[in-house]
């Protein structure tokens, strides 16, 4: 397995006035191709400018991101939105479906910002949501809505998935439909997928876990043999 | 607290509520500027009238004596009345200026208008006092003499004051539409001042009550014959000259400024319900922390009660006191009134007190029902409304249509309300601007139609009234001219009675008659043709037969009508002087017109006109007119820029999470402002060609307004018409790109972690 994302020495700071404050602080770690990656930390430990920085959204005060041999650091405002388009596949609390849209042309909408040939109703079938292809997110209730925000997220075919709380709006057992169908993209697609949570139940299933406080690194482990995660303990 | 909740609002969504202040402050301003001009007019001129206690009438007569005067008070109508000696004089001048002199019994009826030195003393044998303008015109200052040629007379006389007067508001020569001051004025001397012991007076001031019509028949029953004419005040060259001025600006100050605070009334209640509506959350927040429904609906009304109101008061009192200014010095020039203020109506007042009362309750009720919810509802953000596929959808283009388009037309379809707010702003600022621009048109066609494929002749001599027909001859051959003729007629058809013209042409080919689409109307020697205007005011047609005569005279005639022409200034009959003649009327021609420059004085010849006076004069007469339909455009397109930017801002603030969501899915700010531009671009497009058909209307009731004689349909060139939407679509274009800067300035992360 090669190595796919790489911190090295990152650093993050807003400036407000006179203050400083450090929210990524000389930050390590790596993942590799086709890793579920679990990053757990407290509110306010960093997670949500760990996932901005790697997504894309954010561009870091040191250090260097290096995504598919790529020195995300460097990129400018257009090559950021470049990048977005296509290594990051993002799957948000809160859905953020176009709400213009149907289910279907959610994800079809990715045709036009990659250059990937796209197949929707495969996609959405493949996330079990063949028989809501028309219907408009309005129409579907939270957990269909994630599926078809996860279908969006992997019609591109990006480099991974980045995942905010991704069940932090729904129910339990949706939630582990949700995660279990992540899971299951990791191990069968070699797809690389990296959810930010505060849930340490997940950390169980996961290949690598990383924690963080206070901007730093608390701990890295790898699971030899992560739980599936319907037979983790909700 | 909420107070400072309200200011840190308005601060955070200055653009919003800056828009929402300069809605209301331009509405009024436009309505109580463009009003106050068409007012401010008409209060001077009627105080001034009223001050001086300008005549009802003027009876002409050659004996009014003792007996005639108690015969006038018989009438019984009459309330005051007072002779005076009206006579043409010239001034010991160089250039030989006509002045009209005016031997006064006493000056009790149209008083002078003292502006310098003492008042007029009825007593004082050696003393006039002159006209103002004239005076200026030649450096005349009070305590200077000045001596008056007419008939047999010549006397001299010391200025002892120098004022306007009630009957010479205007004042020209018949050569000439624009005033010169330094060959034209009056003066009002008393009674003593002629040099004979009896004054030979030929004119009666009269007041009197009841209508003009009563006394001008209670006159020509009981005293015909004992008088030449009567002048009704509205009659008056003077009075009827300024009226017709006021005319004018009424028309465009009535229709425009209304159309404009309708529109700015619309944008600014939809803006302000829409702000409220964002609120929406926070007004939930706030009745879950406990307070009261009252407090809040009052911290939510004041929010644009404020800003409306100052922006309606600033709007009442600079309007009038700015706009008025731009017209008022072009006009002194030519009318002279003591005072050019511009005045205040009730109405403007009213109107704004309406802005005011309306923005209140359209923020009460926005308020009200979101805070008659439950307060558990209200804190969560309103669902979103639910797409449906429709007819459109089912068709298999739909599919390859791009994402761009099938987001806008869903989103469109989604937000019926803000579409439609959308067209209606941009169909109001289409339509005003199509108006303002159709106006520029009508006058400067109504020039060209008039001065250039009517009348083709370089000179028109006026003929003396006096004049021999051998005279009138003589100089036509000398001048290569065509004699014509003409004259005030009044037509009758059922019941319907118009004062009109007749034009009479002896086969001259210098006046060639139109219709509206300048093609030469052939008028045989036997046909009557009458105007097309003229027609529709009187319900007739071609083979409907009519009943005219000429205003002096009694004699009524019936004619067929055969043709139909159009003009645009003169609404009546054109006819050869065989088919005068044959209706038993004579033919008297009252003009020369010639493809010659004529520069010379001939016997017979009151006045010469050159076209490029009449075509000059017309340009300065109509100088208000311009500047008024410059304003009008440049107030149009800055209300455009206002409501454009503001819908634009609102619907901003409403997709902002969508537009956040495709930047952090990897959509460039190029492809999302094209996003925003495509459907900008549709609904100035929508709204553009909707915005014609009502421009049109709006235009069309301002030409109609604008008095019996003129014609002009509404109508707008190419040119301006294309002008007219680049402007529409340079503006949409301009506040799309202002929107650029937001969408690149988006904060992701903070549009995407709220659940709102």
């Amino acid at each position: 397995m090669s190595t796919i994302i790489e911190f090295k020495d990152v650093n993050k700071e807003y400036r407000t006035g006179d203050h400083i404050l450090k929210a990524m602080d000389n930050v390590n770690f790596a993942i590799d191709e086709g890793e579920f990656v679990v990053i757990l930390g407290p509110s306010g430990a960093g997670k949500s400018t760990l996932l901005n920085l790697l997504g894309g959204l954010d561009s870091v005060t040191s250090g260097q991101i290096i995504v598919n041999s790529e020195h995300v650091e460097s990129f400018d405002d257009n090559q950021l939105t470049s990048y977005r388009a296509k290594n990051v596949g993002f799957i948000f609390q809160f859905y953020n479906l176009i709400p213009n849209l149907t289910a279907l042309e959610n994800v079809e909408l990715m045709k036009d910002i990659v250059d990937v040939n796209i197949d929707g109703e495969a996609v959405l079938d493949s996330v079990g949501l063949k028989d809501h292809a028309n219907q408009f997110p309005a129409q579907l209730s939270g957990g269909e809505q994630q599926r078809v925000s996860i279908a969006r997220a992997v019609a591109k075919q990006p480099t991974m998935l980045l995942c905010d709380e991704p069940t932090g709006a729904l129910d339990s057992k949706t939630g582990v439909l949700i995660l279990s169908l992540l899971q299951d993209m990791s191990n069968n697609q070699n797809t690389t997928v990296v959810i930010v949570t505060h849930n340490a139940i997940l950390a169980e299933a996961a290949d690598k876990v990383i924690r963080i406080k206070n901007g730093r690194i608390e701990s890295i482990v790898n699971n030899v043999n992560p739980k599936k995660v319907t037979d983790l303990e909700w | 607290m909420l107070a400072k909740k309200m200011l840190r609002d308005i601060s955070k969504h200055k653009a919003q509520f800056i828009s929402i202040f300069l809605m209301a402050f331009l509405g009024v301003f436009v309505f109580a500027g463009v009003g106050g001009e068409s007012v401010g007019l008409e209060v001077n001129v009627n105080d001034y009238y009223e001050e001086t206690n300008l005549a009802d009438g003027w009876i002409y007569s050659n004996y009014i004596n003792d007996l005639f005067l108690y015969q006038v008070d018989c009438l019984g109508a009459t309330t005051q009345m007072e002779r005076q000696l009206v006579v043409d004089s010239v001034a010991d001048f160089k250039n030989d200026p006509d002045i009209t002199l005016h031997f006064v019994e006493n000056n009790t009826i149209s008083k002078f208008y003292l502006l310098e030195g003492e008042k007029l003393d009825i007593k004082d044998k050696g003393g006039v006092w002159l006209d103002k303008s004239f005076a200026d015109a030649k450096g005349l200052k009070v305590g200077d003499n000045i001596t008056f040629e007419f008939e047999n007379y010549s006397i001299t006389k010391e200025i002892k004051g120098l004022g306007y007067s009630p009957e010479y508001v205007y004042h020209a020569s018949s050569s000439s539409v624009i005033p010169d001051f330094n060959k034209i004025g009056f003066a009002y001397l008393s009674y003593k001042a002629f040099p004979e012991d009896t004054v030979p007076y030929n004119v009666l001031n009269v007041k009197f009550e009841g209508t003009s019509e009563n006394y001008n028949e209670l006159l020509s029953y009981h005293m015909d014959g004992y008088y030449n004419s009567f002048v009704e005040r509205s009659e008056h060259t003077s009075v009827s000259q300024f009226a017709d001025e006021m005319d004018q600006h009424r028309m465009m100050g009535d229709i425009f400024p209304v159309v404009f605070i309708l529109i700015a009334m619309l944008i600014l209640l939809t803006t302000m319900t829409r702000i409220i509506t964002h609120q929406r959350t926070q007004i939930g927040i706030l009745k879950a922390s406990g307070f009261k429904n009252r407090s809040i609906i009052l911290h939510y009304v004041s929010y644009g009660f404020w800003l409306v109101l100052i922006g309606s008061i600033l709007g009442l009192i600079l309007g009038p006191m700015t706009l008025p200014q731009l017209f008022y010095p072009s006009m002194s020039a030519t009318y002279k009134l003591p005072s050019w203020d511009p005045a205040w109506s009730m109405n403007f007042v009213y109107v704004a007190v309406l802005m005011v009362l309306m923005s209140l309750a359209v923020s009460y009720y926005s308020v009200k029902s979101i805070s008659s919810e439950k307060p558990a509802d209200t804190i969560r953000p309103k669902a979103p409304k639910v797409s449906t596929s429709g007819f459109v959808e089912k068709f298999g283009i739909w599919k390859r249509l791009p994402f761009n388009i099938r987001w806008n037309y869903r989103d469109a379809k989604r937000n019926k309300f803000r579409a439609l707010m959308t067209i209606i702003g941009v169909i109001g600022c289409s339509a005003l601007l199509v108006c303002a621009f159709g106006m520029y048109d009508g006058m400067n066609d109504l020039k060209e139609w008039e001065y250039n494929d009517i009348n083709h002749y370089d000179s028109k001599l006026i003929i003396d009234e006096d004049a021999t027909q051998a005279e009138i001859d003589d100089v036509a051959d000398k001048v290569n001219g065509d004699e014509i003729m003409e004259s005030a007629i009044e037509i009758e058809s059922g019941s319907v009675k118009k004062s009109a013209s007749l034009l009479v042409l002896n086969g001259t080919d210098l006046i060639t008659p139109t219709d509206y689409d300048r093609n030469h109307v052939e008028i045989a020697d036997d046909e009557v043709s009458i105007s097309q205007k003229m027609a529709d005011m009187l319900g007739v047609g071609v083979g409907d037969e009519v009943k005219w005569h000429i205003m002096g005279s009694d004699k009524w005639v019936k004619t067929k009508i055969d043709k139909i022409h159009s003009d645009p200034v003169s609404q009546g009959f054109i006819m050869s002087a065989d088919k005068l003649e044959d209706l038993d009327l004579n033919y008297t021609p009252t003009s020369i017109v010639t493809e010659e420059h004529v520069d010379k004085s001939y016997d017979g010849v009151k006045a010469t006109n050159s076209m490029k006076d009449m075509t000059s004069s017309w340009d300065e007469l109509t100088e208000a007119m311009w500047l008024l339909i410059y304003i009008l455009i440049f107030f149009a397109s800055l209300l455009a820029v206002i409501v454009l930017y503001n819908l634009g801002l609102l619907s901003f603030t409403e997709i902002e999470r969508e537009i956040a969501t495709l930047k952090v899915l990897g959509f460039k700010t190029s492809a999302l402002r094209r996003l925003l531009l495509t459907q900008n671009l549709w609904f100035t497009a929508i709204g553009f060609i909707l915005g014609l058909p009502v421009g049109y209307f709006i235009l069309d009731i301002m030409w109609k307004s604008s008095g019996d004689s003129f014609y002009i349909l509404p109508s707008i060139s190419l040119t301006n018409f294309l002008l007219t939407a680049v402007i529409t679509f340079a503006l949409s274009i301009i506040v799309n790109l202002m929107f650029s800067r937001k969408i690149k300035k988006l904060d992701m992360v903070e549009s995407l972690k709220s659940g709102e």
